[in-house]
C-alpha cells in the first residue's frame, strides 16, 4: 500500500456568481499517493485547475476536507501554507509563470533562496536541476530569451530544484508543440522515476495521456473517472 | 534573502529603477543644496558681524538700546579700568555713539555717529583713515550711506551733535574714505569717526558705548552700568530672520518631498497592479505576504539608498561650485538691509544636514513603498496570478 500524501473528502467548492454562487467541485473525494504520475483530465472548466489550486494551499474549499501531507488546508494560517509551498510543493504552470526580470539560474534559485539554503548548497542544487533539463548553457538568459518549451523547462527546473514531496502542474504541455511536450513530459517522467516525487498535473492534451500512470477525468466538478494503467480505479 | 531580491527586482526593472534613483537623487540635492545655502547665509553672516562690528561679543551700557535715539544720550560712560587695559591690549575695541545730522548740498540727513579708536586692528573697519586728523576732522562712511547721502570721497560736510550737556554744536567733517563693507549695520545712516575726537565733540573723555571683546572669555566683572551680550545675544534678530526664511526652506523642502513621494508612491502603486501576477508567482513559489510586502519596501528603500549615492555624484560638482565659489545675491537684496548677503554666500554643508536628508528621504521612500503593497496582503494568490485585484 502506498503512502497517501494527499487526501480529499467530499471537497467542493463555490464561487461568488452575482446573487448566487457557482460550484466548481463538488464532492470530490480522491487519495494521491506517493510517487504516482497522476493526470486530470477534462474540458475547460471541469475544475482541473481549482482542484490543483486547493491541493496546492494557493485555495481553500468550501466544504469538505483536503489532507495534504497530513495537514488540514483549511486549517493553515497563511503563513503555514505558504511555507508548505515553499517546502513541499512545486508548481509548474502553462505559462510558465517564470519571473521575468530574473535570470535562469535566479528563477530556479528563488524556491532555495526562500528555504534560506547556504549559498554553495543553492549553487549545487541549481546547477543539477538545470543539469536534469538540460538548460545549462541558457543559464544567464532572461525568460524573455528562451523558447517556450525552454521556458517550461526552466519551470520543472525551479519546481523540482527543492526536491518537493508534490510537483503541481497546471496544463504544462498546453503552449508547447509536440516535440517541446514529449521533452517536457520526458522530463517530468524521469523525475517521477529517479527521485519519487509525486506529479499531478492537469491536462486535456492527448499527448500526455499516454504517460500517465493514473487518469483521473473531471467533468463539470465531480469525478467522472478514475483509473489507473488504463483499468477504472 | 529580502535585500537580494529586492536588489534583482531593481536590477531587472532597469530604466525604470534609473529614473526611481534619479528623482529621488534629484530631490536630495535640492534638499542638500538649499539646507547648505541657509546655512552658509547664517556663517557668513555671523563671520561678517564678528569681524566687522561685534567680534565675540561686547559690554554694552545698560541704558544702551540702538532703536532708541533718546537712549544714547544717556547711554556712556567711562569705561571701567578693567576694561580699559583689555583696550589697550588690543583685544578690546571702545565705540561711542550719538546721534548727529549732516547737511550734504543743502539737504538734512539724520545719522549716527560712532567713535572709534583710530588704531584698532581686529575690527575689520579700515579706521586707520580716521587719524589723519590736521585741522579737519577726517570721517568714514559705508558705500550704502555715501550712496544714499550722495557725499564722496573727500566732500567736507557740516556736522551738527549734541554734547554731554544737551548745547548743540557744529563742525565741518571730511570724508577721508568710504569703505565696502558688507556688514549693513556698519553702513547704513551712519559716520565713523576717532573716538578720542568725538569724546572731546561730546565732551565725555574716556566714554564709550559699548565694547567690542574680542574674546568672550575675557570678559571680566563691570559695574552695574555694564552688561555683556554674547554674539548669539546680538545676532538674535537675524537668526530670528533665519529661522523665518528656515520656514520658507521647509515648506520647500516638504514640498520638494511630496513631490518626489508621489512620483516614488505613483511607481509603487503602478509597480503592485503591473506586478500583481509576478506576486502571484511569489506566493506560489512559498513567499508569505509579509516576505512580499517587506521585499516591496526593501525596493522603496534601496531606490533612496543608491538615490543618495547618485546625489552624491550628480550633485558634488554642484556642491563643490557653490561651496567654493558661493552664490551672489541680486545686488537689490542689500537694499533690505540683510545681513550677510551683499558679498557671495559661500554654501556650508554639514555632516548633520546631509545624513538627516539621507534618512529622511529613506524613511519616507520606504514608507510611501509600503503604503501600496499592503493591497498585496488581501491578495488571493490565485487572483495574483490570474492578474487580478482580488
Amino acid at each position: 500500500m502506498k503512502e497517501i500524501l494527499i487526501s480529499t473528502r467530499k471537497m467542493t467548492k463555490h464561487y461568488p456568481a452575482g446573487e448566487g454562487k457557482f460550484t466548481a467541485l463538488k464532492d470530490i473525494t480522491l487519495d494521491f499517493g506517493k510517487g504516482e504520475f497522476t493526470g486530470i483530465v477534462g474540458p475547460s472548466g471541469s475544475g482541473k485547475t481549482t482542484l490543483l489550486n486547493i491541493i496546492g494551499s494557493l485555495d481553500t474549499q468550501s466544504e469538505g476536507e483536503v489532507i495534504v501531507l497530513g495537514r488540514d488546508i483549511s486549517s493553515l494560517t497563511t503563513k503555514e501554507s505558504a511555507a508548505l509551498r515553499s517546502r513541499d510543493i512545486g508548481f509548474i504552470f502553462q505559462t510558465y509563470n517564470l519571473l521575468p526580470v530574473y535570470s535562469v539560474y535566479e528563477n530556479v534559485e528563488f524556491p532555495l533562496l526562500l528555504l534560506k539554503m547556504p549559498e554553495a548548497d543553492r549553487k549545487k542544487a541549481v546547477t543539477e536541476a538545470l543539469e536534469w533539463v538540460g538548460l545549462t548553457a541558457k543559464i544567464k538568459s532572461r525568460p524573455g530569451q528562451l523558447s517556450g518549451g525552454e521556458s517550461q523547462r526552466v519551470a520543472i527546473a525551479r519546481a523540482m530544484v527543492k526536491k518537493p514531496h508534490i510537483i503541481l502542474a497546471d496544463e504544462p504541455t498546453a503552449n508547447l508543440d509536440t516535440e517541446n511536450s514529449m521533452n517536457v513530459l520526458q522530463t517530468m517522467q524521469n523525475l517521477n522515476r529517479d527521485m519519487g516525487t509525486t506529479f499531478i498535473f492537469s491536462t486535456h492534451d492527448a499527448k500526455v495521456i499516454g504517460f500517465l500512470q493514473r487518469k483521473i477525468t473531471l467533468v463539470d466538478g465531480m469525478v467522472a473517472s478514475d483509473e489507473i494503467n488504463g483499468a477504472a480505479g | 534573502m529580502i535585500w537580494k531580491l529586492a536588489w534583482r527586482n531593481i536590477q531587472g526593472a532597469g530604466l525604470r529603477s534609473l529614473i526611481n534613483i534619479i528623482i529621488i537623487a534629484l530631490v536630495m540635492i535640492g534638499i542638500i543644496w538649499s539646507q547648505g545655502m541657509y546655512e552658509g547665509w547664517m556663517r557668513t553672516a555671523e563671520r561678517e558681524s564678528r569681524e566687522w562690528l561685534n567680534g565675540d561679543g561686547r559690554i554694552t551700557h545698560k541704558l544702551y538700546d540702538r532703536f532708541d535715539p533718546f537712549s544714547w544720550d544717556k547711554s556712556f560712560e567711562q569705561i571701567p579700568e578693567n576694561i580699559q587695559d583689555l583696550v589697550d591690549k588690543g583685544t578690546a575695541v571702545p565705540v561711542l555713539i550719538t546721534s548727529g545730522t549732516i547737511y550734504p548740498e543743502g539737504r538734512m540727513i539724520s545719522l549716527i555717529v560712532k567713535g572709534i579708536p583710530a588704531g584698532q586692528q581686529f575690527l575689520k573697519l579700515p579706521t586707520a583713515v580716521l587719524a589723519d586728523g590736521g585741522d579737519d576732522i577726517p570721517a568714514l562712511i559705508g558705500s550704502n550711506m555715501a550712496k544714499s547721502s550722495h557725499l564722496k570721497e573727500g566732500d567736507i560736510v557740516t556736522l551738527r551733535w549734541r554734547d554731554m550737556h544737551g548745547a548743540f554744536n557744529a563742525a565741518d567733517i571730511r570724508i577721508a574714505a568710504i569703505m565696502k563693507t558688507p556688514y549693513l549695520e556698519a553702513d547704513n545712516g551712519q559716520v565713523w569717526m576717532d573716538l578720542e575726537r568725538l569724546q572731546l565733540m561730546k565732551d565725555a573723555p574716556k566714554t564709550a558705548t559699548f565694547i567690542v571683546i574680542k574674546d568672550a572669555g575675557d570678559v571680566p566683572q563691570t559695574s552695574d552700568a555694564w552688561t555683556f551680550e554674547s554674539i548669539d545675544f546680538l545676532l538674535r534678530d537675524m537668526h530670528a530672520m533665519m529661522k523665518t526664511e528656515k520656514t520658507y526652506g521647509y515648506l520647500m523642502f516638504a514640498l520638494l518631498i511630496l513631490l518626489a513621494m508621489i512620483a516614488i508612491f505613483d511607481t509603487q502603486v503602478l509597480a503592485v497592479f503591473k506586478r500583481r501576477k509576478e506576486i502571484g508567482i511569489f506566493a506560489a513559489l512559498g513567499m508569505t505576504q509579509k516576505q512580499i510586502i517587506r521585499m516591496f519596501t526593501a525596493e522603496g528603500m534601496l531606490y533612496a539608498v543608491f538615490a543618495s549615492v547618485a546625489a552624491g555624484i550628480l550633485g558634488m560638482p554642484l556642491f563643490i561650485y557653490f561651496g567654493t565659489v558661493g552664490y551672489r545675491m541680486p545686488e537689490s537684496y542689500q537694499d533690505f538691509g540683510i545681513e550677510g548677503l551683499s558679498e557671495a554666500v559661500i554654501f556650508y554643508y554639514t555632516p548633520a544636514m546631509i545624513i538627516s536628508t539621507v534618512i529622511i528621504v529613506v524613511v519616507i521612500t520606504a514608507f510611501v513603498s509600503w503604503i501600496p503593497t499592503l493591497r498585496i496582503a488581501r491578495l488571493k494568490p490565485t487572483d495574483a496570478l490570474r492578474g487580478r485585484m482580488g
